[in-house]
């Protein structure tokens, strides 16, 4: 093959492919308008069927009959979009009679589909439309392999209380990565009442790998039930359970929390001397104010700093303390005193939080 | 001697086939990235994620040196982004002339002490101030040191586990923070992930965010167009499959922090810092053997405004090059290295060889096929072929480009924006595609020289809404 021929072959290939990119740009520019012109009126009538509804001034087979209109995926949307903005008895209805809509059948069937996006928009719709009736379907997306699938499900249980779906997800929360493992915790506390029971017998399974982030889901529910277990769990050997539990009990004011924080706030590791040092700020009892301003000459920087803003919690009396270690004999204690002093109020709200 | 010229002539001409037959493979990795990540972004529930506190909080690392005419416009825009739990660290760089003070006026500043340790060494920082009216906002005022000193200033003020790196003048689309975290939020080992980065010029700008998406008429902004939607929408995007991506751009990505102060942050001596962090971070990862991804996801967008003349984008090319052969050099330990993966079979050697050298080839292609002409060497067709697979085959891939902006975002909605896009991927192989080979050229010099110059940024600024 000559220069000359190869040059024609190439030439040919490219004009060609140029040719057929530039007839794929204009046909998908026209397809997509065509497209828009088709659908756009139809979200339009969603719209305002939708919100007619929510007020009272239409009825619900109207509501069905504009969904039905819409292709399945923009329909998913429509009721995502508006599952926040509709009370709560009036979305059951609407739950309730999708049902029985021929489009959402395929939709739930697609929870047994081969494709992710299938099981995916499945999930999405159960998310607001579920029924006790989907439970086992809800199960099954929650073990999906697909972390967009099981994330999109667990969001079922903001409307579907059931003690199969929160245990399912409750199993789950040990083995998930921090940012999906909080988004579960957030949903999940939506059931308190069912995930409370099912935490408690988990607590006391001291010797569970899984302990840590169990302890960390309880800290976060702040229930009163929980501070028993959670005071038990203060001498655990895990580092991590001991921040948990540091963390959880600043949130239940009752003496055996008090003793267990001070307990703490002698711990080896400084994560767990700062958090307990900062959960006793949380509930400022007077009587763990000799111990925070004891802490204030602790080794570590953020230790320190911890039971400096702790302090300022105490009112007159912390206050004095930081005053005096502003002037005392320890220069940690000085520094950090001099610094927590010449914080403002709103940077002291701020490290609150 | 013909021989030896046709040769080298050949040898060239496989060089850029192998290198556009790269490209074509990064492409087509790219479009079933590109149709999961459009996927997973149609489904995102962005309400019910504003609603939870599952968002892992942010902090924004916003550098700052003379900006005073913009900066004021440029962090309220950033201080009104949708995520729930973020904070902005503006980091003052010695500026000469009245940042600080338009900061200052614009946000109630008031003095605080320090409340952190300084965990990466900085020039010495002067002041740091909080706003009396933006709880969110943090400025730190510093001596000069550059753009990596200040991002790690900024770093070692930062409270939350990412950072973001955003430059002062780029316009940050409203969800683009919430867009970011989806990486997160699907649970992957995440240790940096990049966003879009496109080009502002020419598009309608209303209270620091791009309200209406154009295409500029200016040729050299145009053809910028399409040269970031190649290199993002699926340069970056094919790299995501073949597990290595190298840039994550400065302008626009999203760290743990953790990992930064692992590697000790921005490197102050390198003229890319982006780069060169992004190559630290897959060393150091791999040397640890800490499971890690560090995506490009397509959807989440800033805009930046583009140099219009010839003189500052050559001397931003120049740099990007300098950057370019400057880590290669420092990280040659990783090429064709096993023990860094893909990273080090795959992209470092793509980097080394398709990006670093390209110019040099190229030029030398040119050269060689001139004189082959002349001496009778090769002939017409040969030349003509040469031209086809270099510049051809280049603007096919920059059609393609604009094809999968089509199908996924299609951000430029009128179809006068669309045609000059299309005329700007074709034309952009001619006469743009040779000024960008002088000026790579020209960095390999300075680096001889061992000349390190920035070069200023003369930005035209935003104009406010006018159509």
């Amino acid at each position: 093959m000559t220069a000359l021929h190869f040059l024609a072959v190439v030439a040919l290939a490219q004009g060609i492919l140029l040719a057929a990119l530039l007839i794929l740009i204009v046909l998908n520019r026209w397809f997509r308008l065509r497209r828009r012109a088709r659908i756009h009126p139809r979200r339009l009538a969603v719209e305002g069927v939708m919100q007619r509804w929510a007020l009272g001034q239409t009825a619900l087979g109207v509501v069905l009959v504009q969904l039905a209109r819409l292709p399945v995926p923009l329909a998913v949307d429509a009721l995502v979009t508006w599952s926040a903005r509709v009370p709560g008895d009036r979305w059951r209805q609407l739950a309730g009679a999708l049902e029985r809509e021929w489009w959402a059948r395929i939709i739930r069937s697609n929870s047994r589909s081969a494709r992710w996006w299938k099981r995916l928009e499945c999930a999405r719709f159960l998310s607001v439309a579920a029924t006790p009736g989907d439970t086992s379907r809800v199960l099954k997306l929650l073990r999906d392999p697909h972390p967009a699938v099981h994330i999109a499900a667990v969001a079922t249980l903001e409307r579907l209380q059931s003690g199969a779906l929160a245990t399912a997800a409750l199993e789950r929360l040990p083995s998930l990565a921090p940012t999906v493992s909080s988004y579960y915790a957030a949903m999940l506390r939506r059931s308190r009442a069912v995930v409370v029971q099912l935490l408690l017998p988990k607590l006391r399974r001291t010797d569970d790998p899984a302990l840590p982030r169990f302890a960390e889901f309880a800290a976060r529910l702040q229930e009163p039930v929980l501070r028993e277990p959670l005071t038990a769990l203060a001498a655990h050997g895990d580092g991590e359970v001991r921040v948990q539990v540091a963390r959880g009990l600043g949130s239940l004011p009752h003496a055996a929390s008090l003793a267990a924080l001070t307990r703490l706030m002698a711990d080896a590791l400084w994560p767990v001397r700062a958090q307990a040092a900062r959960s006793l700020g949380m509930l400022a009892d007077p009587a763990s104010l000799a111990g925070l301003c004891a802490i204030l000459r602790d080794p570590d920087w953020w230790v320190r700093l911890r039971a400096g803003l702790a302090l300022t919690r105490f009112g007159a009396a912390g206050r004095n303390a930081l005053l005096e270690a502003d002037v005392g004999a320890d220069a940690n204690a000085r520094n950090m005193a001099h610094l927590v002093l010449g914080l403002s109020p709103q940077a002291l709200a701020e490290y609150a939080t | 001697m013909n021989e030896l010229i046709r040769g080298a002539d050949l040898t060239i001409l496989v060089y850029f086939l192998v290198l556009n037959s790269f490209y074509a493979l990064l492409l087509v990795l790219s479009i079933p990235e590109i149709w999961e990540q459009t996927r997973l972004a149609d489904d995102e529930d962005f309400q019910r994620l504003m609603q939870s506190d599952a968002l892992p909080p942010i902090t924004i690392l916003v550098p700052a040196y003379n900006e005073q005419k913009t900066i004021e416009a440029s962090v309220t825009a950033i201080l009104t982004l949708h995520y729930r739990n973020y904070e902005v660290v503006v980091v003052n760089d010695g500026s000469k002339d009245d940042t600080l003070e338009a900061l200052r006026h614009a946000f109630d500043l008031y003095e605080i002490p320090r409340t952190y340790p300084e965990t990466i060494p900085t020039r010495p920082l002067r002041a740091l101030y909080r706003s009396r009216t933006r709880t969110r906002l943090t400025v730190i005022d510093k001596e000069n040191g550059g753009k990596a000193d200040t991002l790690n200033a900024a770093i070692n003020a930062s409270r939350f586990p990412l950072v973001i790196a955003v430059d002062a003048d780029t316009l940050i689309e409203e969800d683009a923070l919430l867009r970011l975290t989806r990486p997160f939020l699907l649970g992957r080992q995440i240790a940096a992930v990049g966003g879009t980065v496109r080009v502002a010029n020419g598009c309608v700008v209303q209270d620091g965010r791009v309200t209406d998406a154009r295409v500029p008429r200016g040729f050299l902004a145009g053809v910028q167009v399409a040269e970031y939607l190649r290199a993002f929408m699926f340069g970056r995007l094919g790299w995501n499959r073949l597990g290595g991506n190298l840039i994550i751009s400065g302008a626009f990505g999203l760290f743990r922090k953790d990992h930064l102060l692992a590697v000790g942050g921005y490197d102050a001596t390198s003229t890319v810092e982006d780069l060169d962090l992004v190559v630290r971070l897959h060393r150091y990862l791999r040397r640890h053997k800490i499971r890690y991804e560090i995506p490009f996801i397509p959807d989440p967008v800033a805009w930046t405004e583009v140099p219009e003349t010839l003189r500052v984008l050559g001397r931003q090319r120049e740099r990007w090059q300098r950057g370019l052969v400057a880590a290669m050099w420092r990280y040659r330990g990783m090429l064709f290295n096993p023990r860094y993966g893909r990273v080090g079979l795959i992209a470092v050697p793509f980097y080394t060889f398709g990006e670093m050298f390209a110019p040099l080839v190229e030029v030398f292609g040119y050269a060689i096929t001139v004189v082959g002409l002349a001496a009778g060497a090769v002939n017409v067709s040969f030349a003509l072929l040469f031209v086809l697979v270099a510049w051809g085959y280049g603007m096919l891939l920059s059609l393609w480009a604009v094809v999968l902006e089509e199908v996924s975002f299609r951000r430029y909605r009128r179809v006068s924006d669309l045609a000059r896009l299309v005329l700007f991927a074709t034309l952009e192989n001619f006469g743009y595609r040779q000024c960008g080979v002088w000026w790579r050229l020209r960095a390999f010099l300075s680096v001889w020289r061992r000349k390190h110059v920035w070069g200023d940024m003369t930005r035209k600024g935003f104009e406010p809404a006018t159509k």
